[in-house]
C-alpha cells in the first residue's frame, strides 16, 4: 500500500493511505484549538497492528487488555516497529501487579509472600529501567515513544501535568527524578508533596520510549506498601537498581477524564506534524492473537527465567558482613550461637553457600563438620550438579533435608523447622506469577 | 546512545554529575593514545579501537556518551560467544532510570566482557575510553571480514570530534 504524501497549506504533512483500504470506521479524534475534550469515539475493527499504522507520523493506541504482560509487549511491539520519526503515545491499565524494573531484585524489592497470599496479583518485571511500583484499575499508564532526535526526560510528563492541570491538579509539577507529584490533595488544601506518577525510560538505537504510571483512584492506596516492602530486605545486598521510596496519594480524577486529557495534549503537542487526522486505535487481546512477535515478547515477560532469572549478583546474609555491615534483626531460630547463613546468587541461582551453626541429630555430632557438608551440597546443587534455583524452592524444608541425604546425621527437626520457616518468607518459590 | 546524548544539550545541572563532567578533564591514559589511527567512533556515540592483529579489539562507549548518560548504576555486558551486527544491541547500561542499549559498532562476536563493570559500574563514568586491565571497555571482539568493512564507514577521533561539537549547538 503507497503511501501518499501532501503538503498542507500550513506546511505540515498529512498521510493518506492509497490502495485497498482497511475495511475500518476508524475512530477519528477532533479537537479544537482550545484543547476541547474528545468527540465520539468510533471503535476501529481492523484485526492487527498493520505497518500502515505503524507508518504513520502520530499514532495514540489504548489498549481494551487488563493484562499486564500482553500490554507491556503491545508497548514492545510499538517501540521496535514504528517508524523511526513517528510519534506514538500508547495508554494501557492493568490488573493488580507489581512491576520491578529492567536490572532490580524481585527478593528484595517485592514482599512475595504477600503476594502469594493475595493470589490475584501479579508480578511483573518490564524491559525499560528505574524502580518497583504497583499497578491496579486506578492507575492508567501512559507511555511516548519518539525519535532520539527529541528525547528528553520531562517532555512527556510534562505534557501529562498539562492534563492533570485542565482537569483541576493545580498543583501538578514534575519533580528532579521526572516524578509527577503534587502538593495536599493537588487543588490547594495542603502542601506535603505526594508522588504520583513515576516515569522509566528504554532508549535503543532508533527510537525513544518514556512510559509512567499515573495513580488516579487506587483502592488499595494503603496496600501498595506492604507489597513494597520484602521480607528479606535487611539480609539482601543487591547490585542493580535498588527503588526510591516516596509518599503516594491518589489524584482522585476518572481514569476516562484524565485518559481523554493525556489524548488532547498528545494531539495537540504534535498537532503540526500530525495535521488533524490522528485515529485512536483500540487494541487487545483480538488484535494480537496472530501477532508473532506480540505472542513471542509476551511468553518472554511471563517466563520464569526472565522475571527472576534476570536478577544482578547478590548476597543474603544472616549476620553483617565487610561488604554489608548492616545491623540484622534478631533472628529466634531454633540453632547454635554461630548461626550464620551467607549465599552469593547469580541469576537467582545459588553460587556459593556458607551455612554455620545449625543443630543436627546423629551420631558422634560434628557440627562444624556437618555444617560443611551443607554448605558444599547448596552451593553444588543436586546430584546433576546444577544450582539450586531460588525460584523452584517450593520448601526449604525437602532443601536442608536433601542436603544430608545419604549422610550419617540430619539437621534436627526443630531446627530444620524454624530455619525454613524464615527461608520460605525470604524466598518463597515461584508460585505465581 | 544516541537519544541520551541528547539530553546533554537540555539537562538540568543536577542531572549531570560533577564526578562525570571532571571525568572528561582527565588526561588521557598512555596506551590509548598511542594507536589513535585504530580508533573509530560511531554516531551513536560507541568506539571500537582495533589491537595490533586487526582481528580483534575493545568496545565501548564514548567519554561524550558517559558524560550525558549521568552516573551509570548498572550495566548489563553481553555474554562470551554472542554474534551481532553493527548496530545490534551488545548490551545496555541503566541511568537515571533509563535502559539504554550499547550498540555493535561493527559486525563482530564477543570474546570477553569487562567484569569490573559488573561490580563496579561507575567505572564506565570514570574512564570510558580505557582498554587497560581496570577500564570502562564494555566487550572485547573478534571482528569479522564483514567488520573489517563495517569500520570503514566509521568517524576518525577527529571526525568524531567535530560531530560532538556540532551536536551541542
Amino acid at each position: 500500500m503507497a503511501a501518499v504524501l501532501l503538503r498542507n497549506t500550513t506546511g505540515g504533512i498529512r498521510c493518506l493511505t492509497k490502495g485497498p483500504a482497511f475495511i475500518s470506521t476508524t475512530t477519528t479524534i477532533s479537537f479544537s484549538h482550545g484543547f476541547g475534550l474528545l468527540t465520539k469515539l468510533r471503535r476501529s475493527h481492523s484485526t492487527t497492528i498493520s505497518q500502515d499504522l505503524l507508518n504513520k507520523k502520530v499514532q495514540v493506541y489504548q489498549s481494551t487488555s487488563k493484562d499486564p504482560y500482553l500490554n507491556l509487549s503491545i508497548e514492545h511491539h510499538l517501540l521496535q516497529h514504528s517508524h523511526p520519526d513517528s510519534y506514538v503515545l500508547f495508554l494501557y491499565i492493568n490488573d493488580p501487579c507489581v512491576v520491578i524494573g529492567r536490572n532490580q531484585n524481585p527478593w528484595l524489592e517485592v514482599n512475595l509472600p504477600a503476594l502469594q497470599e493475595a493470589e490475584d496479583i501479579k508480578l511483573v518485571r518490564r524491559r525499560s529501567g528505574g524502580g518497583t511500583v504497583f499497578h491496579d484499575h486506578g492507575n492508567v499508564n501512559w507511555s511516548v515513544i519518539c525519535p532520539p532526535a527529541v528525547f528528553d526526560r520531562d517532555r512527556h510528563a510534562e505534557m501529562v501535568v498539562r492534563a492533570l492541570k485542565d482537569l483541576g491538579v493545580t498543583t501538578a509539577k514534575v519533580n528532579e527524578r521526572h516524578d509527577i507529584v503534587i502538593a495536599g490533595d493537588g487543588r490547594g488544601n495542603g502542601k506535603d508533596i505526594f508522588k504520583v506518577s513515576g516515569s522509566a525510560y528504554k532508549l535503543t538505537r532508533l527510537r525513544s520510549l518514556h512510559h509512567g504510571t499515573c495513580l488516579l483512584n487506587s483502592p488499595r492506596l494503603k496496600n501498595i506498601g506492604k507489597f513494597l516492602r520484602s521480607p528479606g530486605e535487611p539480609y539482601i545486598k543487591a547490585r542493580g537498581v535498588e527503588s526510591v521510596r516516596s509518599p503516594i496519594r491518589n489524584v482522585d480524577v476518572d481514569t476516562e477524564e484524565f485518559t481523554k486529557g493525556v489524548v488532547d495534549e498528545f494531539c495537540a503537542m504534535y498537532e503540526e506534524q500530525c495535521g488533524e487526522d490522528v485515529k485512536l486505535k483500540r487494541v487487545g487481546e483480538e488484535d494480537v492473537k496472530n501477532m508473532d512477535n506480540i505472542r513471542k515478547g509476551m511468553d518472554e515477560l511471563m517466563s520464569i527465567p526472565w522475571i527472576y532469572g534476570q536478577t544482578p549478583q547478590f548476597t543474603f546474609s544472616s549476620r553483617p558482613t565487610e561488604d554489608d555491615p548492616r545491623e540484622r534483626p534478631p533472628l529466634d531460630l531454633e540453632v547454635q550461637s554461630d548461626f550464620n547463613i551467607q549465599f552469593t546468587l547469580r541469576h537467582g541461582e545459588i553460587q556459593t553457600a556458607n551455612v554455620s551453626g545449625l543443630k543436627y541429630e546423629g551420631r558422634a555430632i560434628d557440627g562444624d563438620f556437618y555444617d560443611g557438608v551443607v554448605s558444599q551440597t547448596l552451593a553444588k546443587g543436586s546430584e546433576d550438579d546444577s544450582a539450586v534455583k531460588l525460584y523452584e524452592i517450593k520448601d526449604w524444608a525437602t532443601i536442608l533435608k536433601s542436603a544430608t541425604t545419604g549422610q550419617a546425621f540430619k539437621v534436627s527437626d526443630p531446627s530444620l523447622n524454624s530455619i525454613s520457616e524464615w527461608l520460605n518468607k525470604v524466598f518463597p518459590g515461584n508460585h505465581f506469577r | 546512545m544516541a537519544s541520551i546524548a541528547r539530553c546533554l544539550r537540555i539537562a538540568r545541572p543536577s542531572v549531570v554529575s560533577a564526578f562525570a563532567q571532571s571525568a572528561v578533564r582527565i588526561a588521557r591514559p598512555f596506551s590509548v593514545t598511542a594507536n589513535n589511527e585504530l580508533r573509530k567512533y560511531t554516531r551513536e556515540h560507541e568506539w571500537i579501537e582495533l589491537s595490533d592483529d586487526k582481528k580483534t579489539g575493545y568496545v565501548g562507549i564514548s567519554s561524550y556518551a558517559a558524560k550525558a548518560l549521568g552516573d551509570v548504576v548498572f550495566v548489563e555486558l553481553p555474554e562470551e560467544g554472542k554474534e551481532v551486527h553493527a548496530g545490534d544491541a551488545l548490551g545496555a547500561v541503566e541511568s537515571v532510570k533509563s535502559a539504554a542499549d550499547i550498540n555493535a559498532p561493527v559486525s563482530c562476536k564477543v570474546i570477553a566482557s569487562n567484569l569490573t563493570l559488573e561490580e563496579s559500574p561507575s567505572t564506565i563514568n570514570k574512564v570510558p575510553e580505557d582498554h587497560s586491565a581496570s577500564g570502562g571497555w564494555v566487550a572485547k571482539v573478534q571482528v569479522t571480514d564483514q567488520g573489517i568493512a563495517d569500520l570503514e564507514k566509521l568517524m576518525d577521533e577527529e571526525a568524531y570530534k567535530e560531530f560532538t561539537a556540532a551536536e551541542d549547538h
